[in-house]
């Protein structure tokens, strides 16, 4: 008789791997095989998996078609097994895999599209927050401004791409109904993901913003933030970024750096 | 509309033993706007598990309306890996912001050696099992200072090494924990026809004291090598056979909060509301018929 253990490792096994050579022997069969029984859970399996990828990747699936979404999600999830029992965690490494394919190589703006998904899926799940207090950072006394630190809104992420993923991502939205192409010779870009409300919006920044705001989240102070925004861009404003940043509530706590 | 400003929860509102319905995202706006007349709503607990943003929002909002039981499908308790402290953190939270009547999980595992699979596996029903799995909810409930209730599972397979009948096994853990049961009537009745033993025997052997929810839902046939299985898809509408064995189930055990359970293919929410009213009428049956 096998220990709940031995029992739940040999389970899982015959799941992720359906040539595995371990047979359950203790699963009971009738007239139905024990091999058909395992099946119905293994079906689950895959597809409540492929489902979690198809709800978070909606555009790779429509550039990649159903047949090879479906293909790479098997792979997928056979690679990298769920880690949580909460299904909306499940395919961050999904970008990562995609870029491990030869068979992408044609389409190596794939990998940074599906990041781009991934960064929506997060952002939509992520905590709220209210808007910065322009009132105290008005308070602020003048001689202490360059110590500044300020924390973004927990429902943003910053992301850059080669490629011109946001328009790619734009024409292959279920209710977009312009002009389909896009030249990839238009080059990359910056892109802010961010919920200041219950919608996720997706904003094309400029490079020294985009070097701004990855300052100040990885907890550089704004005389230092703004300094390598400055070495991208001489004529980088640094006022009218923070009220940009501030009104569009990425930008939504600050404190003063010890 | 400002999603910052502080949702005015009612403090934790018991599950009346009425019909209810579950609460999923395709509904939100029309539960809201439209308030229909049922009992309370039930969530999946993990889809509420983000910190913010459409989930919790509309939650919260229902939730004034309504008393909402929370019912989770991935803590894994009967796993024999160390229960998932994040897990069972994000479920804490979730129940302080929501005041929830209800908390249920499973009679199953779903996660080995890290490896998550998001599926309600069958526990082998042995000794063994019956204490770890006991030993596992009397830690969530300390964990979460609050009694839970576990659901009989639908199952597929069985283990040529069991030793106990799954009723007795659900029995011994209420015996064992003082957890409640949550009967899922459907699922007695699939793993019945699944597995050849007696659904009305299952109603009668069970726990009726511990009993305090009972869901209901559509399975799916398949067939296997020339053999009907029966599969808990959540998908259809219940079916004769389960509302007749509900009928026996509030004849033994009276009123209950009852849940029409929808997941996938999702009806409108009218044929949600029709065939809740269609237990609360059996309910309500029962009632006049001992009054």
């Amino acid at each position: 008789m096998p220990s709940l253990h031995e029992l739940q490792s040999a389970f899982a096994d015959a799941l992720l791997n359906p040539d595995t050579t371990r047979t359950l022997s203790y699963v009971a069969q009738d007239k139905i095989s024990r091999d058909q029984r395992l099946f119905i859970y293994r079906n689950h399996v895959f597809s409540s998996l492929t489902s979690a990828l198809q709800e978070a990747y909606p555009t790779i699936e429509r550039l990649v078609g159903e047949a090879f979404f479906r293909s790479a999600a098997r792979a997928y999830i056979r690679q990298h097994p769920s880690t949580s029992g909460d299904l909306e965690q499940y395919g961050d490494r999904f970008a990562d895999y995609l870029d491990s394919l030869k068979q992408v190589d044609e389409h190596a703006y794939l990998p940074d599209v599906a990041r781009l998904e991934w960064a929506y899926h997060r952002v939509y799940f992520a905590a709220d927050a209210p808007a910065l207090s322009t009132e105290s950072l008005a308070k602020v006394d003048p001689s202490q401004q360059h110590r500044l630190c300020f924390g973004l809104h927990p429902a943003s992420q910053l992301l850059q791409s080669p490629y011109p993923s946001l328009r790619i991502w734009q024409v292959n939205q279920k209710a977009y109904c312009g002009d389909q192409t896009v030249d990839l010779s238009t080059g990359g870009n910056y892109l802010l993901v961010l919920r200041p409300q219950l919608d996720p919006e997706i904003h094309h920044i400029n490079h020294d913003e985009y070097i701004f705001l990855h300052a100040l989240s990885c907890d550089k102070n704004i005389a230092d933030s703004h300094d390598l925004a400055t070495n991208i861009n001489p004529e980088f404003d640094l006022t009218s970024c923070l009220q940009k940043f501030i009104s569009n509530k990425t930008l939504v706590t600050f404190s003063l750096e010890a | 509309m400002d999603i910052t400003t502080e949702s005015k929860l009612k403090p934790t509102t018991p599950i009346p033993a009425q019909a209810g319905i579950g609460l999923r995202a395709e509904h939100y706006k029309e539960v809201i706007t439209t308030r229909p007349n049922i009992g309370w709503l039930e969530v999946h607990s993990e889809n509420y598990f983000g910190q913010g943003g459409k989930p919790l929002y509309y939650l919260e909002l229902a939730r004034q309306n309504y008393p909402v039981s929370l019912h989770g499908v991935g803590l894994s308790i009967g796993s024999s890996d160390p229960l998932n402290k994040t897990h069972l953190d994000h479920l804490n939270r979730l129940i302080q912001r929501i005041e929830p009547g209800l908390v249920s999980e499973h009679l199953s595992w779903s996660s080995i050696d890290g490896k998550y699979f998001n599926d309600l596996l069958p526990l082998p029903y042995t000794e063994e099992a019956l204490k770890h799995f006991s030993d596992r909810v009397h830690q969530v409930q300390n964990i979460l200072q609050r009694q839970i209730l576990i659901e009989n599972p639908s199952s597929y397979l069985s283990y040529s090494h069991s030793t106990i009948a799954e009723w007795d096994f659900m029995n011994a853990i209420v015996e064992r924990t003082d957890c409640g049961i949550l009967l899922d009537v459907n699922n007695v009745y699939v793993s019945a026809i699944n597995h050849g033993f007696d659904a009305h025997h299952y109603l009668q052997a069970i726990d009726a004291d511990a009993v305090q929810e009972i869901h209901l839902a559509g399975f799916t046939t398949d067939t296997i090598e020339g053999q009907d299985i029966l599969i808990d898809t959540h998908n259809k509408p219940i079916s004769d056979e389960v509302w007749a064995l509900y009928k026996a189930a509030i004849k033994r055990l009276g009123a209950l909060p009852s849940l029409i359970e929808w997941d996938s293919d999702l009806p409108p929410l009218e044929f949600l509301l029709e065939e809740a009213s269609r237990a609360q009428t059996i309910m309500d049956e029962r009632h006049a018929l001992v009054a």
